[in-house]
């Protein structure tokens, strides 16, 4: 276990290195007083230079190239791309091929939500710091790394949904099977039945047994908070599920109190109604989505414009250029020994969103930010409306427990809405249709990976890539500060966390963790005033 | 009972997700019943921190005997050799890499960029990523063509983008069983029970490969046809057992109508993406494919095409995998 600290006065800086890895190694240094997180840094730790690699590159390499950027979301930037395409060349996308589209990227998505709960996040809560807790024995029995109840099903089965992925895809990850015009497959009878059957056994072995212990309709009843709370008690089944479970556990050690963030939202949507998108355009993009888009800040809702996205390096490792559109977006790395001396700390840019009355700021992507977005009136009748967690945010604030909530409730939604996706297919129908490969274009693609909003502006010149680039999730999340020296979200989001036990500060890998940008953790502590090396602590182990 | 450290350098992950979706055994499995040791991984919950960076030193001191050391994702030595790029628990990765890989019995480089670079690799090379023990196809890489790991092997390569899981739990369970003496490797430290097979080899398109039937369209029109003529499906010279072993035990790029890139070969991506290499056959004299199956000329690729063409039956033209 950690080593032993010595703290001296009643401050402590503490570095990070490294918190995460899911697009490359995350540091994080923190600044503690009285115990409570009072400055925080998040420092990418990576570069791999893709949207170098694209530039002068065919049209559709970034079909191949950018589902390598992350190989937890690779079917998301498979999306997304495929969608930038389609705008930049005006193809057709017939109705199929949109549902298959949107099948494969809500497979991948829950995939990832039981994956991400028992391996990553769910972990911490067996920490030792909990012991005197009353629902511990009952978090270590459930949730303890390869031994836990929960853990090894909800680990393993996540594989199931993937399944369906690579029915259509042909293997998941990193399948580049979403071109511009539609998709490659032409699926037959029995990909579809065997995908409805794998769908039904997911949800019946891990969402429906392990995780609600009541129907996915029963649970999808639920608009309110209290509704929640209500159906936690409803009866035997639904209190012993792993979501009651943990929306006890979760109020008991506190985290519904901290980790709220820059409350600040953005959803870029995600799924398109098929009739209403079979001529990709940037402009009719949001009028189409099921999963909406859209910004809320300042206590009010905005429509969607990517065109008041622009991308900041003023403490990222690259050339200064001030405020860039993507589309007019570069990428010209510095070394960090160069960058440090200019207070530049990361490999993320920092992407900010213009909001009138407010100028460009820092929004949290991922599903709280979705399901906020969700809880806007108004919605078509083909797009999700859903009051729940706007209504928990009511209640309780944004916070690490909110977050979660967000992110599982959303696995009852995919489900559902695949399931309905599947029977929509027209088998007899036609899933492609071959596009003009225009010599210039700009495009604009994006989608929800399950961790947030996940954009690509091209500029295709010459029958080239003149431009290329990529604005992930992690990067609105765990980018640094601005020009404006306004935090990143996360950042935002350590700040003003207690630190119960400074020894092993379990509770800043709860707040990174929320944000699924972190899956590993160390944190090195060092004293305030003369740097000196106090202690290195581990973080969210046993 | 085996020690397994994994790290990952320049990569994206899709490894490690890949292996997680692996079944009989499943991650778990190979912990729980087969007693691998994970001394450390990324994702998986293991001893992290100064713990972890102690099982670093103390395996690299010898203290802890490491008996198979994974790396996933290239091995990063920009900028200007610093390896400053990717740096992890205080140092640049490559220097752990260096250090882990004299002391383990055996090296595995998992997926294309550990094994030759991969994508990251790709002109201009920005991170100058280099591969285990190669570089694209140039045998050296990171260690150099002299490495031998402690048990007097090369680096084991299990290339692909990604791997397949069972290439991995299975050389693992072969291992952790006693029969890594039977893992041989090929020409390009691949073993050769899962690289010597082509992709085309058990594709359900091999039918109409053969009467040189092409596909001549994407979605419906994948319906019919072999991918190689048209869109540049490199299962034919593409070494790997995709359409032996179901990628997430249900399918393959090529059954489901993509075509093959080439992954586990050490040019991917080939070409390096130039414009108009993406899903496109490369031709001479604007029909015949450039590149063709292994160990056959262009003169007696044409030969047999036409006769092919000529002994066609009716079916192989039409839709076979239909409704």
């Amino acid at each position: 276990m950690a080593v032993t600290a010595t703290q001296e006065g009643n401050t402590l800086d503490m570095h990070v290195s490294p918190l995460g890895r899911v697009e490359g190694d995350l540091d994080v240094r923190v600044k503690i007083t009285d115990g409570v997180v009072t400055e925080a840094w998040t420092e990418a730790a990576m570069f791999r230079g893709f949207e170098m690699i694209l530039k002068g590159k065919d049209p559709q390499a970034g079909l191949i190239v950018t589902p390598r950027i992350c190989g937890i979301c690779g079917g998301s930037h498979l999306y997304k791309s495929a969608y930038a395409l389609d705008t930049a060349w005006a193809t057709h996308v017939p109705q199929n091929a949109t549902l298959v589209r949107n099948i494969a990227q809500a497979c991948e998505s829950m995939q990832s939500n039981p994956r991400y709960f028992y391996a990553i996040f769910a972990i911490d809560l067996v920490n030792k710091n909990y012991a005197k807790a009353e629902g511990y024995d009952e978090a270590v029995r459930r949730f303890a790394p390869f031994v836990g109840e929960s853990y090894e099903p909800g680990v393993t089965l996540s594989n199931k949904p993937v399944e369906v992925y690579a029915i259509f895809g042909g293997q998941w990850p990193h399948s580049s099977f979403m071109v511009p015009g539609g998709v490659m497959c032409g699926p037959t009878l029995s990909d579809i039945t065997r995908s409805i059957a794998i769908l039904e056994f997911w949800r019946d072995e891990w969402l429906e047994k392990i995780w609600l212990g009541s129907s996915v309709d029963r649970w999808l009843e639920n608009k309110t908070w209290d509704d929640v709370q209500a159906w936690c008690d409803e009866n035997e089944s639904q209190h012993n599920s792993d979501c009651a479970f943990f929306v006890r556990y979760a109020q008991e050690i506190g985290l519904h109190k901290y980790g709220g963030g820059v409350g600040n939202y953005l959803a870029t949507g995600t799924f398109f109604e098929p009739s209403l998108y079979e001529n990709p355009t940037v402009e009719g993009r949001n009028d189409a989505l099921i999963s909406r888009a859209g910004v809320y800040a300042g206590g009010e809702y905005h429509d969607f414009d990517h065109m008041r996205v622009k991308e900041d390096t003023s403490h990222s490792f690259f050339k200064d250029y001030g405020l860039l559109h993507p589309w007019e977006g570069r990428t010209e790395p510095i070394t960090p020994e160069e960058g440090k001396k200019k207070d530049k700390y990361s490999w993320a840019k920092s992407p900010r969103y213009e909001v009138e009355g407010h100028g460009y700021i820092p929004l949290e992507a991922g599903p709280l930010a979705r399901q906020v977005i969700a809880g806007r009136e108004g919605a078509p009748d083909h797009a999700d409306y859903d009051p729940l967690i706007m209504d928990m945010m009511d209640k309780l604030g944004p916070s690490i427990f909110v977050r979660q909530m967000a992110r599982m409730h959303e696995s009852a939604k995919l489900y559902k809405n695949t399931m309905k996706w599947l029977s929509d297919i027209d088998l007899h129908g036609s899933f492609y249709t071959k596009p003009v490969e225009h010599e210039s274009g700009k495009g604009f693609g994006s989608t929800e990976a399950i961790r947030g909003s996940l954009s690509d502006w091209i500029v295709i010149e010459d029958g080239k890539i003149e431009n290329y680039q990529v604005v992930t999730p992690t990067a609105w999340n765990v980018g640094p500060r601005d020009d404006q020296s306004q935090h990143g979200p996360i950042e935002k989001a350590l700040i003003g966390s207690p630190i119960v036990d400074a020894e092993d500060p379990v509770e800043l890998g709860h707040v990174a963790r929320s944000f699924d940008s972190c899956l590993v953790c160390t944190v090195h502590a060092y004293d305030g005033k003369t740097g000196r090396e106090l202690a290195k602590f581990k973080m969210g182990g046993m | 009972m085996a020690s397994l450290l994994w790290l990952q350098g320049g990569a994206c992950s899709g490894n490690t997700m890949s292996f997680l979706n692996a079944e009989e055994p499943t991650a778990v499995d190979l912990v729980t019943d087969f007693g691998i040791d994970v001394l450390w991984h990324p994702t998986l919950g293991m001893e992290l921190g100064d713990n972890a960076k102690k099982i670093f030193n103390d395996c690299v001191s010898g203290e802890k005997p490491l008996d198979i050391f994974v790396f996933e994702g290239s091995v990063i030595e920009g900028p200007d050799g610093t390896g400053e790029y990717n740096m992890f628990a205080d140092r640049p990765m490559k220097d752990w890499v260096r250090e882990l890989s004299d002391v383990a019995q055996i090296v595995v480089a998992i997926g294309d960029c550990a094994c030759w670079g991969g994508i990251p690799a790709t002109k201009p090379n920005p991170t100058d990523s280099n591969g285990m023990q190669y570089l694209k196809r140039e045998q050296g890489g990171f260690l150099g063509t002299d490495f031998k790991s402690k048990m007097g092997l090369p680096v084991i390569n299990i290339p692909g983008c990604p791997a397949h899981p069972d290439w991995v739990t299975q050389i693992l369970v072969a291992v952790a069983s006693g029969r890594a003496g039977d893992i041989a490797l090929d020409d390009l430290q691949r073993p050769q029970t899962f690289f010597k097979t082509f992709t085309q080899t058990g594709c359900t398109r091999v039918q109409m490969f053969e009467y040189k039937q092409a596909t001549t369209s994407f979605g419906e029109g994948t319906r019919q046809g072999c991918l190689f003529f048209e869109f540049g499906c490199r299962g034919p010279m593409t070494h790997s057992p995709c359409n032996r072993i179901l990628w997430n035990r249900q399918s393959s790029k090529t059954r489901a109508g993509m075509p093959c890139t080439g992954c586990t070969e050490p040019e991917f991506p080939f070409f390096d993406l130039a414009p108009g290499t993406v899903f496109k056959t490369q031709k001479v004299s604007g029909a015949i494919p450039k590149e063709l199956p292994e160990g056959t000329d262009h003169l007696t690729y044409t030969t047999m095409a036409a006769a092919a063409r000529i002994a066609a039956p009716k079916w192989s033209k039409e839709d076979i995998f239909v409704v």
